[in-house]
């Protein structure tokens, strides 16, 4: 058998059979008579040329492409350690957008393209059940039993049930997980081993620790195994540490996996099924025989259907997911194809400085497709250094984006945020690659065609007709740079300006001070002792309870209509005690406040917002009158009062999403701290005494045993956590804009110091025949004008149509996405940049000595 | 490449592809060098068909690669070192199949040539 890569014919043995050849050649002709002399020309006739032959057989040998590789890569490497100053600005220019672009994939492979590190992820489905308006996939652990026995359907059937628990006083994501979840999922192990069946009647309460709970709160002890973890007072005994890749069935990391023991079952289903689909078993099969099961465990008026949804990987891919991504890669696209202009410009710049080089190789032989392959070969190895430059930069980018993320969250919601491992896999690395070789197709390309495109008798006399063809390129460059630099300037400016606006949103009451507390897990008859044992607490000062806090979730709509049923409006409600208007600082505009009586009975009566007042009852006292209300939906539960009569009018206040803007009306009903409807708790802090965190942990550990259970975030913090995705958005696109704006500059500058360097001579003789200095400049700065004012016409256009499209889609009530001021902060800001650009080119124009250049040119 | 000369204008030269064939076919008499296969190609068409010594190793160089032929190094029958051809098992096979597709290529030509003439 031989070799696949058998070592190939060398040259000599080669040559030295075709000197055999003519040996015997002229052998056979000495004795055909012929003298020696006269035989060894007339063999050497017969053969022909022996270097084309020998070219041949150099051409037909399969290593020659990687042995001209080679030489083009040294020849290009000797290139570049003569202009390092050039390499380093192309390397770290293309390093700035590959590392971008790479973050940004690592975040999109970690939550969406990453399959689940359990063996056969693909086999994964979740089970979710979808009603008219509502859905979910929450289920009691009854219903993962029930099945776990469909062996018919399913291989295998794992529950997880995801909640926070106090540890030590901190919180931890903890997953209650069903006794089969790390046999049926098969997850590697870093430490020790995963749960299995029998743990459940393990006194010990043997517990699994994520890899990042393991580095987190154990610094990577490798003698964690057999310590104990508090969990909510209970000790539990980690048995196992999981490898880093596994996290749980879900994009939201868990710290530490408890198996389901005994305990009752809770009112709120509350566990997740993940199911692995039998291979000879269709979704839609399994969705069939699934119904009859779905509408009894899910108590819906209305048709229920089930969804039995692939879910190999956190969120897999849906074209509404896309839809959402795209735009944002694109900004990431962008930058980096501005960096490759910029770079492409440089490159068209030496290209034609080097002409002359080029001409000569072409004219002794080389052809045009090796004198490409030789000039890409140049960008091919900028770009591998810029490729492993921008890995090491997302690297250390991904790192910093993690600790601002959390440095700027509000600080009580910041020990509950968990972020999914963002670490460089095989698809990551391969995208890396991928992007490099484009990268280098896109810069590189472009010039080498452009150069390897020479007239041989001008570039050999030192004429470059290349050199305006060239020009024009690279005007074009610039232009491009310069529309993608305006568009995301104009969009980074909106949003800055969005964030503002909505963050500007008077809010109609005093978030200060004011401290909401929710109820995890469906615990909501737990309020009602919270609100008690927080209003005998001398630390805490006015407490109300709600039957929702604003901010946190919008308050069910209901229809309001007047008594003779003339007017009509879509509203909000809530129940709220009498203490709710004192602590968000409402006052009662007109009217009274719900009397404790009142609140004590649930009576029949209501406090309406302005809106709700002027649209039910437009300019008339509405004290007094009587609202009748009823269900949006006939398929709705009716409203718990259909008729109240109003005692009072307050201010309109954000009740839900601020950028919504304040309510189209709202309606406040009365209730109280034990009343039906109390699910939720607000606490005015006493003025100098903010309740801390111990002191509220030792309220919550009096009315429940695991602290964890009730939620406390400061309204000012909720406030803050709303203006979060927008103030990122602003943050990353400022980034990308700056970066884009920058590079512009800098490909501006670019071709104005070229294209000076060419006209050194024209504008001396133009200073010779007496033009002044403010001419030249004015000389300069026209062409950069020029260059600047196509880039942001056609940048301002296409911003124009993404921005109205935008904002079509999203119709914001509170703000307008086309901004008239940002377009002219980001025109100005071009101007400027321009100026900038031009500044030092125009200068040196004005230096030029007429004299010295007339001198040069004759 | 070069043109050849107008003395050659008796001699053929070679149709491209049919050198493959002929090197084979004269392979089958058992190892030969290049010069030798050059040699008896001419010879066993009646000196009509001419090789030309430089496109005969890029063909043996071919013909290898495909192994349809195997390369040894060897001494002539005057003593002189050569590189001896020799057909493998493939490459009969090739030849064998070579060979029938220009037998009917060639009476097809013959045939097409022939009517021709006798309708004139």
């Amino acid at each position: 058998v031989r070799k696949p890569f058998a070592r190939p014919r060398t040259h000599d043995d080669f040559s030295a059979e075709i000197q055999a050849h003519i040996d015997l050649e002229t052998d056979r002709l000495i004795a055909a008579g012929l003298t020696a002399q006269d035989a060894r020309d007339a063999a050497r006739r017969a053969f022909g040329n022996v270097a084309i032959v020998k070219e041949r057989f150099y051409e037909a040998s399969r290593w020659v492409w990687l042995e001209q590789f080679l030489q083009d890569l040294r020849y290009a490497w000797r290139g570049m350690r003569r202009s390092p100053a050039f390499v380093l600005t192309a390397v770290l220019t293309l390093a700035v957008g590959l590392g971008l672009i790479t973050i940004a994939f690592t975040v999109f492979n970690a939550y969406v393209l990453r399959p689940f590190a359990v063996r056969d992820p693909e086999s994964l489905h979740q089970i979710v059940w979808r009603a008219k308006d509502a859905g979910g996939q929450q289920f009691h652990w009854r219903d993962q039993q029930e099945l776990a026995e469909r062996h018919d359907l399913f291989t295998a059937v794992v529950g997880e049930d995801t909640r926070f628990v106090s540890s030590d006083g901190r919180p931890l994501a903890l997953a209650v997980v069903s006794r089969n979840y790390f046999e049926a999922l098969g997850p590697s192990m870093q430490l020790g081993r995963g749960l299995v069946a029998s743990d459940v009647d393990d006194p010990g309460d043997p517990a699994v620790i994520s890899h990042e709970a393991w580095t987190r709160l154990y610094g990577r002890s490798p003698s964690v195994l057999g310590q104990t973890l508090d969990i909510n007072g209970r000790r539990a005994t980690i048995v196992g540490v999981l490898a880093s890749g596994f996290t749980g069935l879900g994009d939201w990391p868990r710290d530490v996996f408890l198996p389901r023991a005994s305990e009752p079952e809770r009112a709120v289903p509350e566990i997740e099924i993940m199911v692995r689909l039998r291979r000879d078993v269709t979704r839609n099969q399994a969705e069939a025989a699934l119904a009859p099961f779905m509408i009894r465990v899910i108590p819906q008026r209305g048709p229920v259907t089930v969804e039995v949804r692939p879910q190999a990987s956190p969120n897999p891919m849906t074209v509404e997911q896309l839809a959402i991504v795209a735009p944002v890669f694109a900004a990431f696209v962008l930058v980096l194809v501005t960096a490759c202009a910029n770079v492409s410009n440089v490159m068209l710049a030496r290209a034609i400085g080097r002409h002359r080089e080029i001409a000569v190789r072409l004219s002794i032989g080389a052809s045009r497709s090796r004198v490409i392959r030789q000039l890409l070969t140049e960008g091919l190895l900028i770009a591998l250094l810029a490729g492993a430059a921008g890995l090491a930069l997302a690297h250390w980018g991904l790192d910093a984006a993690v600790r601002a993320f959390f440095s700027t969250l509000p600080a009580s919601v910041q020990p509950m945020m968990r972020v999914a491992p963002l670490t460089f896999d095989l698809r990551v690395f391969l995208f890396a690659v991928t992007a490099t070789l484009a990268t280098a197709l896109l810069f590189a390309l472009l010039p080498a065609l452009q150069a390897s495109r020479v007239s041989l008798t001008d570039a050999l006399r030192g004429q470059g007709a290349a050199a305006h063809r060239g020009s024009r390129l690279r005007d074009a460059l610039v232009v491009g740079q310069v529309a993608v630099a305006i568009v995301l300037v104009i969009v980074a400016i909106t949003l800055w300006h969005t964030g503002a606006t909505i963050g500007g949103i008077d809010l109609g009451f005093r978030s200060a001070g004011v401290l909401s507390v929710n109820v995890r897990g469906g615990h909501d008859e737990l309020a009602s002792p919270l609100a008690e044992a927080l209003a005998s607490d001398p630390r805490a000062g006015l407490v109300a309870v709600t039957s929702g806090n604003p901010l946190f979730n919008q308050a069910r709509r209901l229809n309001a209509s007047t008594d003779d049923g003339h007017a009509s409006a879509r509203i909000r409600r809530t129940f709220v005690s009498p203490e709710f208007f004192p602590i968000l600082e409402l006052p009662i505009e007109r009217g009274r406040e719900f009397r404790v009586d009142e609140a004590r009975t649930g009576a029949a009566v209501a406090i309406v917002s302005t809106a709700t007042a002027n649209s039910l009852w437009p300019g008339q006292d509405p004290l007094g009158k009587t609202i009748r209300l009823s269900a949006v939906d006939t398929s709705d539960d009716p409203p718990e009062l259909p008729v109240v009569t109003v005692v009072g009018t307050v201010r309109d206040i954000v009740s839900g999403l601020i950028f919504t803007g304040p309510d189209t009306g709202h309606i406040y009903l009365p209730t109280h701290a034990a009343g039906p409807h109390a699910t939720a708790v607000l606490v005015r802090e006493r003025a100098g005494a903010p309740l801390t965190p111990s002191a509220l942990q030792d309220i919550f550990r009096r009315v429940a045993s695991d602290p964890q259970t009730f939620e406390a975030v400061p309204l000012e913090e909720m406030r803050g956590l709303q203006m979060y995705p927008v103030l990122a958005a602003s943050w990353v696109g400022s980034l990308l804009g700056g970066i884009a704006l920058a590079l512009s500059i800098s490909g501006l500058y670019g071709v104005l110091s070229y294209a000076l360097s060419q006209r050194t001579a024209e504008i001396g003789i133009r200073m010779a025949l007496g033009a002044t200095a403010r001419a030249v400049v004015g000389l300069v700065m026209r062409q950069s004008l020029r260059l600047a004012a196509i880039g942001a016409t056609v940048g301002v256009v296409v911003t124009f149509l993404v921005l109205t499209t935008l904002n079509a889609a999203m119709r914001l009530a509170t703000v307008s996405l086309v901004d008239a001021g940002a377009f002219a902060a980001g025109l100005l800001l071009i101007v400027i940049a321009t100026m900038l650009a031009a500044y030092q080119p125009a200068r040196r124009a004005t230096r030029i000595d007429p004299s010295q250049t007339l001198r040069a040119d004759a | 490449m070069k043109t050849r000369s107008a003395i050659d204008q008796e001699q053929l030269a070679l149709l491209q592809g049919t050198l493959d064939v002929l090197i084979l076919r004269t392979l089958v008499f058992g190892a030969q060098h290049g010069q030798g296969i050059a040699r008896a190609i001419q010879e066993t068409s009646g000196d009509v068909l001419l090789v030309d010594h430089g496109a005969l190793y890029p063909a043996l160089q071919r013909l290898e690669a495909q192994k349809w032929i195997s390369a040894r190094w060897g001494t002539s029958t005057n003593n002189r070192k050569a590189r001896f051809y020799t057909l493998t098992k493939a490459g009969r096979e090739q030849l064998v199949a070579q060979s029938d597709r220009w037998h009917r290529l060639a009476s097809a030509m013959a045939r097409v040539l022939g009517s021709g003439e006798s309708t004139s």
